[in-house]
Protein backbone atom coordinates (compact mmCIF):
# COMPACT_ATOMS: atom_id res chain seq x y z
CA UNK A 1 0.00 0.00 0.00
CA UNK A 2 2.41 2.77 1.14
CA UNK A 3 5.31 1.12 0.73
CA UNK A 4 7.74 3.90 1.18
CA UNK A 5 6.13 5.18 4.65
CA UNK A 6 6.19 1.48 6.16
CA UNK A 7 10.20 1.78 4.97
CA UNK A 8 10.90 4.29 6.81
CA UNK A 9 9.83 3.50 10.23
CA UNK A 10 10.11 -0.67 10.04
CA UNK A 11 10.51 -2.65 13.07
CA UNK A 12 8.45 -1.29 15.94
CA UNK A 13 5.98 0.85 13.78
CA UNK A 14 5.00 -2.09 11.21
CA UNK A 15 4.61 -4.46 14.68
CA UNK A 16 1.86 -2.60 15.53
CA UNK A 17 -0.02 -1.89 12.22
CA UNK A 18 -3.65 -3.30 13.05
CA UNK A 19 -4.71 -5.79 10.13
CA UNK A 20 -8.06 -6.17 11.25
CA UNK A 21 -9.92 -4.58 13.82
CA UNK A 22 -13.47 -5.49 14.93
CA UNK A 23 -16.23 -3.52 16.86
CA UNK A 24 -19.08 -4.59 18.64
CA UNK A 25 -20.30 -6.40 16.07
CA UNK A 26 -23.44 -8.10 16.37
CA UNK A 27 -25.05 -10.85 14.31
CA UNK A 28 -28.37 -12.28 13.97
CA UNK A 29 -29.95 -14.86 12.07
CA UNK A 30 -33.15 -15.15 11.00
CA UNK A 31 -35.52 -17.94 11.49
CA UNK A 32 -38.96 -18.86 11.60
CA UNK A 33 -39.89 -18.63 14.97
CA UNK A 34 -37.75 -14.79 15.16
CA UNK A 35 -34.45 -13.86 15.45
CA UNK A 36 -31.68 -16.19 17.23
CA UNK A 37 -28.35 -14.27 18.13
CA UNK A 38 -25.01 -15.35 16.84
CA UNK A 39 -22.80 -12.83 17.71
CA UNK A 40 -23.35 -10.66 20.73
CA UNK A 41 -20.53 -7.10 21.20
CA UNK A 42 -17.78 -9.03 19.76
CA UNK A 43 -14.02 -6.74 19.49
CA UNK A 44 -11.19 -8.03 17.92
CA UNK A 45 -8.05 -6.67 17.10
CA UNK A 46 -5.39 -8.70 14.64
CA UNK A 47 -1.77 -6.84 13.98
CA UNK A 48 -0.32 -7.53 10.68
CA UNK A 49 1.60 -10.52 10.59
CA UNK A 50 -0.15 -11.76 13.69
CA UNK A 51 -1.52 -15.54 14.00
CA UNK A 52 -4.95 -15.57 15.62
CA UNK A 53 -6.92 -18.88 16.73
CA UNK A 54 -10.52 -18.40 17.61
CA UNK A 55 -12.18 -21.86 20.16
CA UNK A 56 -15.26 -22.09 20.73
CA UNK A 57 -17.56 -24.71 21.61
CA UNK A 58 -19.38 -26.16 18.30
CA UNK A 59 -22.61 -23.84 17.33
CA UNK A 60 -21.00 -20.67 19.14
CA UNK A 61 -20.86 -18.29 15.76
CA UNK A 62 -16.86 -18.33 15.53
CA UNK A 63 -17.54 -19.62 11.56
CA UNK A 64 -19.94 -16.93 11.29
CA UNK A 65 -17.51 -14.65 12.71
CA UNK A 66 -15.12 -15.34 10.03
CA UNK A 67 -17.64 -15.30 7.46
CA UNK A 68 -18.22 -12.08 8.15
CA UNK A 69 -14.44 -10.63 8.27
CA UNK A 70 -14.78 -12.49 4.63
CA UNK A 71 -17.21 -10.58 3.25
CA UNK A 72 -19.94 -13.06 2.98
CA UNK A 73 -22.25 -12.33 5.48
CA UNK A 74 -23.30 -8.78 6.70
CA UNK A 75 -23.69 -7.65 10.56
CA UNK A 76 -26.22 -6.23 12.10
CA UNK A 77 -24.26 -3.95 14.22
CA UNK A 78 -20.42 -2.81 14.59
CA UNK A 79 -17.63 -2.10 12.56
CA UNK A 80 -15.42 -4.25 10.33
CA UNK A 81 -12.52 -2.96 8.93
CA UNK A 82 -9.20 -4.55 7.14
CA UNK A 83 -6.57 -2.58 6.94
CA UNK A 84 -8.22 0.88 7.65
CA UNK A 85 -10.84 0.01 5.02
CA UNK A 86 -14.53 -1.14 5.91
CA UNK A 87 -15.24 -4.63 4.95
CA UNK A 88 -18.46 -4.28 2.38
CA UNK A 89 -18.14 -7.69 0.25
CA UNK A 90 -15.66 -10.59 -0.66
CA UNK A 91 -12.44 -8.86 -1.44
CA UNK A 92 -8.65 -10.79 -2.58
CA UNK A 93 -6.88 -8.98 0.49
CA UNK A 94 -9.10 -11.65 2.05
CA UNK A 95 -7.91 -15.32 1.21
CA UNK A 96 -10.35 -17.98 2.43
CA UNK A 97 -10.00 -21.61 3.42
CA UNK A 98 -12.67 -23.48 3.68
CA UNK A 99 -13.56 -27.00 6.29
CA UNK A 100 -15.14 -28.75 2.84
CA UNK A 101 -11.91 -26.70 0.85
CA UNK A 102 -14.67 -25.62 -1.56
CA UNK A 103 -12.78 -26.72 -4.57
CA UNK A 104 -14.36 -26.09 -8.03
CA UNK A 105 -15.00 -29.57 -9.02
CA UNK A 106 -15.30 -29.08 -12.83
CA UNK A 107 -11.60 -27.79 -12.87
CA UNK A 108 -7.97 -29.58 -12.51
CA UNK A 109 -5.59 -29.22 -9.88
CA UNK A 110 -3.12 -26.86 -11.50
CA UNK A 111 -6.57 -25.54 -13.17
CA UNK A 112 -8.14 -24.23 -9.51
CA UNK A 113 -4.50 -22.80 -8.40
CA UNK A 114 -4.59 -20.55 -11.39
CA UNK A 115 -8.12 -19.88 -10.81
CA UNK A 116 -7.43 -16.63 -8.77
CA UNK A 117 -4.64 -15.48 -11.14
CA UNK A 118 -6.94 -15.82 -14.04
CA UNK A 119 -9.19 -13.18 -12.17
CA UNK A 120 -6.46 -11.02 -11.52
CA UNK A 121 -5.59 -10.90 -14.57
CA UNK A 122 -2.12 -12.21 -14.44
CA UNK A 123 -0.47 -12.91 -17.22
CA UNK A 124 -0.36 -16.64 -18.71
CA UNK A 125 3.24 -17.45 -18.42
CA UNK A 126 3.79 -15.97 -14.89
CA UNK A 127 0.58 -17.83 -14.06
CA UNK A 128 2.00 -21.17 -15.35
CA UNK A 129 5.19 -20.48 -13.12
CA UNK A 130 3.21 -19.03 -9.85
CA UNK A 131 1.35 -22.91 -10.06
CA UNK A 132 4.19 -24.95 -11.00
CA UNK A 133 5.45 -23.16 -7.52
CA UNK A 134 2.81 -23.88 -5.99
CA UNK A 135 2.42 -27.82 -7.17
CA UNK A 136 5.98 -28.72 -5.90
CA UNK A 137 5.38 -26.76 -2.33
CA UNK A 138 2.20 -28.89 -1.93
CA UNK A 139 4.12 -31.77 -2.96
CA UNK A 140 1.22 -32.78 -5.53
CA UNK A 141 3.67 -32.98 -8.91
CA UNK A 142 2.05 -35.54 -11.07
CA UNK A 143 -1.42 -34.63 -9.73
CA UNK A 144 -1.79 -31.43 -12.16
CA UNK A 145 -4.22 -33.00 -14.32
CA UNK A 146 -6.32 -34.72 -11.76
CA UNK A 147 -9.73 -33.81 -10.79
CA UNK A 148 -10.34 -32.98 -7.07
CA UNK A 149 -12.41 -36.48 -6.53
CA UNK A 150 -9.67 -37.97 -7.56
CA UNK A 151 -7.68 -36.72 -4.35
CA UNK A 152 -7.88 -37.54 -0.69
CA UNK A 153 -9.11 -35.20 1.87
CA UNK A 154 -5.54 -33.92 2.49
CA UNK A 155 -4.62 -33.56 -0.73
CA UNK A 156 -7.74 -31.54 -1.53
CA UNK A 157 -7.00 -29.32 1.06
CA UNK A 158 -3.27 -28.30 0.47
CA UNK A 159 -4.98 -27.70 -3.27
CA UNK A 160 -7.38 -25.76 -0.88
CA UNK A 161 -4.49 -23.50 0.72
CA UNK A 162 -2.31 -23.65 -2.90
CA UNK A 163 -4.99 -21.79 -5.02
CA UNK A 164 -5.42 -19.15 -1.68
CA UNK A 165 -2.10 -18.32 -1.45
CA UNK A 166 -1.87 -17.90 -5.52
CA UNK A 167 -3.26 -14.67 -5.72
CA UNK A 168 -0.97 -14.16 -2.18
CA UNK A 169 -3.63 -12.31 -0.16
CA UNK A 170 -2.64 -10.60 2.91
CA UNK A 171 -4.79 -12.06 4.94
CA UNK A 172 -5.59 -15.57 5.41
CA UNK A 173 -8.90 -16.69 6.79
CA UNK A 174 -8.96 -20.36 7.47
CA UNK A 175 -12.52 -22.34 8.71
CA UNK A 176 -11.59 -25.18 10.57
CA UNK A 177 -9.30 -26.56 7.59
CA UNK A 178 -8.24 -29.52 9.32
CA UNK A 179 -11.33 -30.31 10.83
CA UNK A 180 -12.07 -32.87 8.10
CA UNK A 181 -8.61 -34.93 8.42
CA UNK A 182 -7.37 -38.11 10.08
CA UNK A 183 -5.11 -37.48 13.10
CA UNK A 184 -1.82 -37.89 11.54
CA UNK A 185 -2.63 -36.21 7.93
CA UNK A 186 -3.79 -33.13 10.40
CA UNK A 187 -0.21 -32.83 12.07
CA UNK A 188 1.54 -32.74 8.73
CA UNK A 189 -0.50 -30.47 7.68
CA UNK A 190 -0.70 -28.11 10.76
CA UNK A 191 3.15 -28.15 10.05
CA UNK A 192 2.99 -27.09 7.06
CA UNK A 193 0.77 -24.51 7.93
CA UNK A 194 3.07 -23.20 10.64
CA UNK A 195 6.02 -23.56 8.12
CA UNK A 196 4.40 -21.39 5.60
CA UNK A 197 3.42 -18.65 8.19
CA UNK A 198 6.63 -18.66 9.50
CA UNK A 199 8.12 -18.33 5.82
CA UNK A 200 5.13 -16.06 4.62
CA UNK A 201 4.36 -13.32 8.16
CA UNK A 202 0.94 -13.85 6.25
CA UNK A 203 -2.22 -12.53 8.95
CA UNK A 204 -3.92 -15.78 9.96
CA UNK A 205 -7.60 -16.01 11.54
CA UNK A 206 -8.36 -19.27 12.21
CA UNK A 207 -11.44 -20.78 13.38
CA UNK A 208 -11.43 -24.35 15.19
CA UNK A 209 -12.93 -26.59 18.07
CA UNK A 210 -9.58 -28.16 18.33
CA UNK A 211 -7.52 -26.72 21.38
CA UNK A 212 -3.92 -28.66 20.54
CA UNK A 213 -4.03 -27.08 17.02
CA UNK A 214 -5.02 -23.91 18.24
CA UNK A 215 -2.11 -23.49 20.72
CA UNK A 216 0.40 -25.25 18.84
CA UNK A 217 -0.26 -22.95 15.72
CA UNK A 218 -1.29 -19.81 16.74
CA UNK A 219 0.56 -16.88 18.60
CA UNK A 220 -2.62 -15.38 20.37
CA UNK A 221 -6.01 -17.83 21.54
CA UNK A 222 -9.17 -15.91 21.48
CA UNK A 223 -12.28 -18.28 23.33
CA UNK A 224 -15.58 -17.86 22.44
CA UNK A 225 -18.89 -18.26 24.56
CA UNK A 226 -21.49 -20.51 23.94
CA UNK A 227 -24.16 -18.59 20.91
CA UNK A 228 -24.50 -15.73 21.08
CA UNK A 229 -20.81 -15.72 20.82
CA UNK A 230 -18.68 -13.23 22.30
CA UNK A 231 -14.96 -13.39 22.94
CA UNK A 232 -14.99 -14.14 26.57
CA UNK A 233 -11.04 -14.65 27.06
CA UNK A 234 -7.96 -14.36 25.57
CA UNK A 235 -4.05 -16.34 25.52
CA UNK A 236 -1.17 -15.28 24.55
CA UNK A 237 0.63 -17.53 23.41
CA UNK A 238 4.97 -17.57 23.91
CA UNK A 239 5.94 -21.19 23.47
CA UNK A 240 9.67 -21.67 21.85
CA UNK A 241 8.69 -23.23 18.38
CA UNK A 242 12.24 -23.45 17.14
CA UNK A 243 12.41 -27.22 17.77
CA UNK A 244 10.37 -30.48 16.03
CA UNK A 245 6.77 -30.87 16.98
CA UNK A 246 7.71 -33.51 19.62
CA UNK A 247 9.85 -30.70 21.61
CA UNK A 248 7.21 -28.28 21.09
CA UNK A 249 4.15 -30.45 22.26
CA UNK A 250 6.00 -32.31 25.07
CA UNK A 251 7.17 -29.06 26.69
CA UNK A 252 5.70 -27.67 29.67
CA UNK A 253 4.44 -24.93 29.18
CA UNK A 254 2.62 -25.66 26.32
CA UNK A 255 0.66 -28.42 27.83
CA UNK A 256 0.05 -25.78 30.88
CA UNK A 257 -1.06 -23.73 28.30
CA UNK A 258 -3.22 -25.96 26.15
CA UNK A 259 -5.21 -27.19 29.62
CA UNK A 260 -5.85 -23.87 30.50
CA UNK A 261 -7.52 -23.07 27.29
CA UNK A 262 -9.04 -26.59 27.14
CA UNK A 263 -10.98 -25.93 30.31
CA UNK A 264 -12.17 -21.85 29.36
CA UNK A 265 -13.73 -24.25 26.13
CA UNK A 266 -14.74 -26.35 28.99
CA UNK A 267 -16.70 -23.77 30.85
CA UNK A 268 -17.90 -22.72 27.63
CA UNK A 269 -19.76 -25.46 26.58
CA UNK A 270 -20.55 -26.64 29.95
CA UNK A 271 -22.39 -23.48 31.23
CA UNK A 272 -24.35 -23.79 28.27
CA UNK A 273 -25.25 -27.77 29.33
CA UNK A 274 -26.05 -26.50 32.82
CA UNK A 275 -28.27 -23.56 30.93
CA UNK A 276 -30.07 -25.86 29.06
CA UNK A 277 -30.33 -28.34 32.03
CA UNK A 278 -31.67 -25.87 34.10
CA UNK A 279 -34.46 -24.78 30.89
CA UNK A 280 -35.57 -28.29 31.25
CA UNK A 281 -35.96 -28.60 34.77
CA UNK A 282 -38.22 -25.29 34.38
CA UNK B 1 -25.02 -68.18 -1.23
CA UNK B 2 -23.14 -70.58 -3.17
CA UNK B 3 -25.82 -70.44 -5.92
CA UNK B 4 -26.62 -66.82 -5.84
CA UNK B 5 -22.82 -66.22 -6.38
CA UNK B 6 -22.59 -68.74 -9.30
CA UNK B 7 -24.23 -67.08 -12.18
CA UNK B 8 -22.53 -64.23 -11.77
CA UNK B 9 -19.46 -65.71 -11.37
CA UNK B 10 -18.85 -66.25 -15.06
CA UNK B 11 -20.20 -63.37 -16.25
CA UNK B 12 -17.15 -60.98 -14.39
CA UNK B 13 -13.98 -60.98 -15.76
CA UNK B 14 -12.43 -62.05 -19.30
CA UNK B 15 -13.38 -60.00 -22.62
CA UNK B 16 -15.95 -63.04 -23.60
CA UNK B 17 -17.83 -62.20 -20.44
CA UNK B 18 -17.91 -58.84 -20.69
CA UNK B 19 -19.20 -59.37 -23.77
CA UNK B 20 -21.85 -60.91 -23.24
CA UNK B 21 -23.10 -58.93 -19.83
CA UNK B 22 -23.05 -56.32 -23.01
CA UNK B 23 -24.97 -58.82 -25.40
CA UNK B 24 -26.97 -59.33 -22.07
CA UNK B 25 -28.42 -55.63 -22.22
CA UNK B 26 -29.78 -56.17 -25.50
CA UNK B 27 -31.81 -59.27 -24.42
CA UNK B 28 -35.20 -57.97 -23.91
CA UNK B 29 -35.40 -55.89 -27.34
CA UNK B 30 -34.22 -59.47 -28.87
CA UNK B 31 -36.93 -61.23 -26.40
CA UNK B 32 -39.69 -59.01 -27.81
CA UNK B 33 -38.47 -59.15 -31.45
CA UNK B 34 -38.24 -62.95 -31.26
CA UNK B 35 -41.47 -62.82 -30.08
CA UNK B 36 -43.41 -60.45 -31.92
CA UNK B 37 -41.73 -62.35 -35.32
CA UNK B 38 -43.35 -65.79 -34.05
CA UNK B 39 -46.83 -64.56 -33.32
CA UNK B 40 -46.79 -63.12 -36.99
CA UNK B 41 -45.04 -66.40 -38.51
CA UNK B 42 -47.46 -68.82 -36.55
CA UNK B 43 -50.39 -66.97 -37.17
CA UNK B 44 -51.66 -65.86 -33.72
CA UNK B 45 -52.49 -62.44 -35.05
CA UNK B 46 -53.54 -61.04 -38.72
CA UNK B 47 -51.28 -59.98 -40.95
CA UNK B 48 -52.69 -57.42 -42.58
CA UNK B 49 -52.66 -55.70 -38.75
CA UNK B 50 -49.48 -56.69 -37.49
CA UNK B 51 -46.45 -56.82 -40.12
CA UNK B 52 -43.74 -59.40 -38.87
CA UNK B 53 -40.19 -58.16 -37.80
CA UNK B 54 -39.07 -59.29 -41.06
CA UNK B 55 -41.03 -57.57 -43.30
CA UNK B 56 -40.97 -54.13 -41.48
CA UNK B 57 -37.33 -54.44 -41.72
CA UNK B 58 -37.48 -55.16 -45.38
CA UNK B 59 -39.89 -52.26 -45.88
CA UNK B 60 -37.45 -50.20 -44.03
CA UNK B 61 -34.77 -51.20 -46.42
CA UNK B 62 -36.44 -50.38 -49.58
CA UNK B 63 -37.56 -46.77 -48.15
CA UNK B 64 -33.58 -46.35 -47.42
CA UNK B 65 -32.94 -47.48 -51.05
CA UNK B 66 -35.53 -45.26 -52.45
CA UNK B 67 -34.32 -42.24 -50.35
CA UNK B 68 -37.75 -41.62 -48.91
CA UNK B 69 -36.54 -42.73 -45.45
CA UNK B 70 -33.16 -40.62 -45.65
CA UNK B 71 -34.99 -37.08 -46.95
CA UNK B 72 -37.83 -37.26 -44.20
CA UNK B 73 -36.01 -38.49 -41.44
CA UNK B 74 -33.40 -34.75 -42.30
CA UNK B 75 -36.42 -32.97 -42.16
CA UNK B 76 -37.62 -34.79 -39.06
CA UNK B 77 -34.17 -34.46 -37.19
CA UNK B 78 -33.67 -30.93 -38.70
CA UNK B 79 -36.78 -30.15 -36.42
CA UNK B 80 -36.22 -32.28 -33.53
CA UNK B 81 -32.47 -31.55 -32.92
CA UNK B 82 -33.18 -27.43 -33.66
CA UNK B 83 -36.33 -27.26 -31.27
CA UNK B 84 -34.01 -29.29 -28.64
CA UNK B 85 -30.95 -26.54 -29.34
CA UNK B 86 -33.57 -23.78 -28.74
CA UNK B 87 -35.33 -24.90 -26.26
CA UNK B 88 -32.24 -25.93 -24.22
CA UNK B 89 -30.87 -22.16 -24.88
CA UNK B 90 -33.70 -20.93 -23.18
CA UNK B 91 -34.52 -23.21 -20.77
CA UNK B 92 -31.10 -22.70 -19.60
CA UNK B 93 -31.19 -18.79 -20.02
CA UNK B 94 -34.72 -18.80 -17.88
CA UNK B 95 -33.90 -21.24 -15.32
CA UNK B 96 -30.55 -19.88 -13.99
CA UNK B 97 -32.77 -16.03 -14.41
CA UNK B 98 -34.86 -17.93 -12.08
CA UNK B 99 -32.13 -19.30 -9.52
CA UNK B 100 -30.75 -15.65 -9.03
CA UNK B 101 -32.83 -13.08 -9.99
CA UNK B 102 -36.09 -13.13 -7.29
CA UNK B 103 -38.14 -11.68 -9.73
CA UNK B 104 -37.59 -13.63 -12.49
CA UNK B 105 -39.01 -16.13 -10.49
CA UNK B 106 -42.03 -14.71 -9.40
CA UNK B 107 -42.55 -13.55 -12.94
CA UNK B 108 -41.64 -17.10 -14.47
CA UNK B 109 -42.46 -19.58 -11.54
CA UNK B 110 -46.28 -19.69 -11.80
CA UNK B 111 -46.18 -19.96 -15.75
CA UNK B 112 -43.50 -22.78 -15.38
CA UNK B 113 -46.09 -24.22 -12.87
CA UNK B 114 -49.26 -23.96 -14.40
CA UNK B 115 -47.88 -25.10 -18.54
CA UNK B 116 -45.84 -28.09 -16.81
CA UNK B 117 -48.03 -31.24 -17.04
CA UNK B 118 -49.98 -29.41 -19.85
CA UNK B 119 -49.59 -31.61 -23.25
CA UNK B 120 -47.78 -29.78 -24.98
CA UNK B 121 -49.20 -31.20 -28.26
CA UNK B 122 -52.59 -30.19 -27.43
CA UNK B 123 -50.98 -26.52 -28.44
CA UNK B 124 -50.67 -28.05 -32.01
CA UNK B 125 -54.14 -26.76 -33.48
CA UNK B 126 -53.50 -23.00 -31.79
CA UNK B 127 -49.88 -23.47 -33.81
CA UNK B 128 -51.60 -24.12 -37.45
CA UNK B 129 -54.12 -21.61 -37.06
CA UNK B 130 -51.60 -18.82 -36.05
CA UNK B 131 -48.49 -20.30 -38.30
CA UNK B 132 -50.34 -22.76 -40.81
CA UNK B 133 -48.47 -26.30 -41.18
CA UNK B 134 -44.88 -26.66 -41.69
CA UNK B 135 -41.75 -26.09 -39.70
CA UNK B 136 -42.64 -23.03 -37.23
CA UNK B 137 -45.58 -24.88 -35.92
CA UNK B 138 -43.52 -28.27 -35.86
CA UNK B 139 -40.74 -26.64 -34.14
CA UNK B 140 -42.52 -24.14 -32.02
CA UNK B 141 -44.27 -26.96 -30.13
CA UNK B 142 -40.97 -28.93 -29.93
CA UNK B 143 -39.05 -25.77 -28.19
CA UNK B 144 -42.28 -25.54 -25.65
CA UNK B 145 -41.93 -29.16 -24.66
CA UNK B 146 -38.32 -29.20 -24.23
CA UNK B 147 -38.18 -25.55 -22.60
CA UNK B 148 -39.92 -26.73 -19.65
CA UNK B 149 -37.81 -29.91 -18.34
CA UNK B 150 -34.47 -27.86 -19.27
CA UNK B 151 -35.61 -24.68 -16.95
CA UNK B 152 -37.00 -26.94 -13.78
CA UNK B 153 -33.38 -29.17 -14.12
CA UNK B 154 -31.45 -25.87 -14.15
CA UNK B 155 -33.29 -24.29 -11.36
CA UNK B 156 -33.04 -26.70 -8.86
CA UNK B 157 -29.25 -27.87 -10.36
CA UNK B 158 -28.51 -23.75 -9.60
CA UNK B 159 -30.21 -23.57 -6.45
CA UNK B 160 -28.27 -26.45 -4.96
CA UNK B 161 -24.80 -24.95 -5.87
CA UNK B 162 -23.57 -25.21 -2.02
CA UNK B 163 -22.72 -21.21 -1.28
CA UNK B 164 -18.95 -21.79 -0.33
CA UNK B 165 -18.24 -22.52 -3.67
CA UNK B 166 -19.66 -19.46 -4.80
CA UNK B 167 -17.91 -17.95 -1.83
CA UNK B 168 -14.63 -18.84 -2.79
CA UNK B 169 -15.57 -17.58 -5.96
CA UNK B 170 -15.69 -14.49 -4.54
CA UNK B 171 -13.16 -14.27 -2.18
CA UNK B 172 -11.33 -15.16 -5.58
CA UNK B 173 -12.41 -11.96 -7.26
CA UNK B 174 -14.61 -13.20 -9.73
CA UNK B 175 -16.68 -10.19 -10.54
CA UNK B 176 -20.90 -11.51 -10.32
CA UNK B 177 -21.37 -11.17 -13.94
CA UNK B 178 -18.61 -13.96 -14.26
CA UNK B 179 -19.61 -15.97 -11.42
CA UNK B 180 -22.88 -17.04 -13.69
CA UNK B 181 -20.53 -18.57 -16.28
CA UNK B 182 -17.43 -19.97 -14.11
CA UNK B 183 -19.32 -20.97 -11.63
CA UNK B 184 -23.41 -21.85 -11.56
CA UNK B 185 -23.26 -23.34 -14.73
CA UNK B 186 -20.33 -25.59 -14.55
CA UNK B 187 -21.54 -26.40 -11.12
CA UNK B 188 -25.00 -27.25 -12.56
CA UNK B 189 -24.28 -28.63 -15.23
CA UNK B 190 -24.87 -32.73 -14.18
CA UNK B 191 -28.05 -31.66 -13.45
CA UNK B 192 -28.34 -29.15 -17.06
CA UNK B 193 -27.43 -32.17 -18.75
CA UNK B 194 -29.96 -34.39 -17.30
CA UNK B 195 -32.92 -31.88 -18.43
CA UNK B 196 -31.39 -31.94 -21.37
CA UNK B 197 -31.81 -35.55 -21.83
CA UNK B 198 -35.41 -35.61 -20.72
CA UNK B 199 -35.99 -32.73 -23.25
CA UNK B 200 -34.43 -35.29 -26.28
CA UNK B 201 -37.00 -37.78 -25.48
CA UNK B 202 -39.48 -34.87 -25.73
CA UNK B 203 -38.27 -33.38 -28.94
CA UNK B 204 -39.12 -36.96 -31.09
CA UNK B 205 -42.47 -37.31 -29.13
CA UNK B 206 -43.22 -34.04 -30.15
CA UNK B 207 -41.75 -33.89 -33.75
CA UNK B 208 -43.45 -37.31 -34.67
CA UNK B 209 -46.54 -36.22 -33.03
CA UNK B 210 -46.64 -32.47 -34.51
CA UNK B 211 -46.16 -34.01 -37.78
CA UNK B 212 -48.56 -36.07 -38.15
CA UNK B 213 -50.98 -33.38 -37.47
CA UNK B 214 -49.14 -30.87 -39.40
CA UNK B 215 -46.85 -31.31 -42.04
CA UNK B 216 -46.28 -32.57 -45.37
CA UNK B 217 -42.91 -34.01 -44.38
CA UNK B 218 -41.27 -35.81 -42.26
CA UNK B 219 -41.11 -39.47 -40.90
CA UNK B 220 -44.26 -38.49 -38.27
CA UNK B 221 -46.43 -37.74 -41.98
CA UNK B 222 -44.28 -40.82 -43.52
CA UNK B 223 -45.98 -42.89 -40.55
CA UNK B 224 -49.30 -41.37 -40.48
CA UNK B 225 -49.51 -41.48 -44.55
CA UNK B 226 -48.30 -45.28 -44.72
CA UNK B 227 -50.93 -45.92 -41.53
CA UNK B 228 -53.37 -44.32 -43.20
CA UNK B 229 -53.33 -46.26 -46.60
CA UNK B 230 -52.77 -49.62 -45.08
CA UNK B 231 -49.35 -50.12 -46.09
CA UNK B 232 -48.72 -51.59 -42.15
CA UNK B 233 -44.98 -53.13 -43.40
CA UNK B 234 -43.78 -49.47 -44.48
CA UNK B 235 -45.48 -47.82 -41.42
CA UNK B 236 -43.71 -49.74 -38.55
CA UNK B 237 -40.68 -49.57 -40.94
CA UNK B 238 -40.43 -45.67 -40.17
CA UNK B 239 -41.08 -46.42 -36.73
CA UNK B 240 -38.37 -48.23 -36.46
CA UNK B 241 -36.17 -45.71 -38.13
CA UNK B 242 -37.31 -43.09 -35.28
CA UNK B 243 -36.67 -45.54 -32.64
CA UNK B 244 -33.04 -45.96 -34.22
CA UNK B 245 -32.21 -42.85 -34.79
CA UNK B 246 -33.63 -41.25 -31.07
CA UNK B 247 -31.97 -44.30 -29.37
CA UNK B 248 -28.54 -43.09 -31.29
CA UNK B 249 -29.66 -39.41 -30.26
CA UNK B 250 -29.64 -40.44 -26.53
CA UNK B 251 -26.19 -42.34 -26.55
CA UNK B 252 -24.86 -39.66 -28.07
CA UNK B 253 -25.83 -37.23 -25.46
CA UNK B 254 -24.97 -39.96 -23.17
CA UNK B 255 -21.76 -40.38 -24.41
CA UNK B 256 -21.23 -36.58 -24.00
CA UNK B 257 -22.25 -36.56 -21.10
CA UNK B 258 -19.81 -38.59 -19.80
CA UNK B 259 -17.14 -36.69 -21.42
CA UNK B 260 -17.95 -33.35 -20.25
CA UNK B 261 -18.83 -34.62 -16.52
CA UNK B 262 -16.07 -37.39 -15.80
CA UNK B 263 -15.29 -34.68 -13.09
CA UNK B 264 -18.00 -35.01 -11.18
CA UNK B 265 -18.32 -37.65 -8.57
CA UNK B 266 -22.27 -39.19 -9.82
CA UNK B 267 -21.27 -39.66 -13.53
CA UNK B 268 -21.17 -43.00 -12.91
CA UNK B 269 -24.52 -43.14 -11.33
CA UNK B 270 -25.86 -40.90 -13.45
CA UNK B 271 -24.76 -43.32 -16.04
CA UNK B 272 -26.61 -46.42 -14.76
CA UNK B 273 -29.90 -44.25 -15.44
CA UNK B 274 -29.61 -45.57 -19.36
Amino acid sequence: MSAPHNDANFGIGTLCMISICVKNLNKRYRARDGDVPALADVNIEVREGEFVTIVGPSGCGKSTLLYILGGFLGADAGTIEVNGKAVTGPGVDRGIVFQEYALFPWLTVAQNIRYGLEMSGTPGRQCAEIVERLVRTIGLQGFEHRFPRELSGGMKQRVAIARTLAYDPKILLLDEPFGALDALTREGMQDELLRLWQATRKTVVMVTHDVNEAVYLSGRVLVMSQRPGRIVQEFPVTIDRAGEREVTVLNDDFNHLRNEVWLAVRRQAGANAGASEAARDA
Amino acid sequence: MALSVAPRAWLQGGSLSSWLRAAARYLPIAIVVLVWQLVVEFDLVDRAFLPSFSETVRALWEMTRNGEIVVNLLVSLYRALGGLLIGSILGVAIGLAMATSRRADQFFGPLVATTYSLPKTSLVPLFILWFGIGNVTNMLSVVLACLLPVIVSTYHGVKAVPPVIVWSARAMGTPHRLVLWRILLPSASLSIFTGIRIALGFCFVLTISAEMIASRTGIGKLIFFYGESGAYAYMFGGLLAIVIVAYAADRALLAAMHYFLRWHDSIHAAHAGG
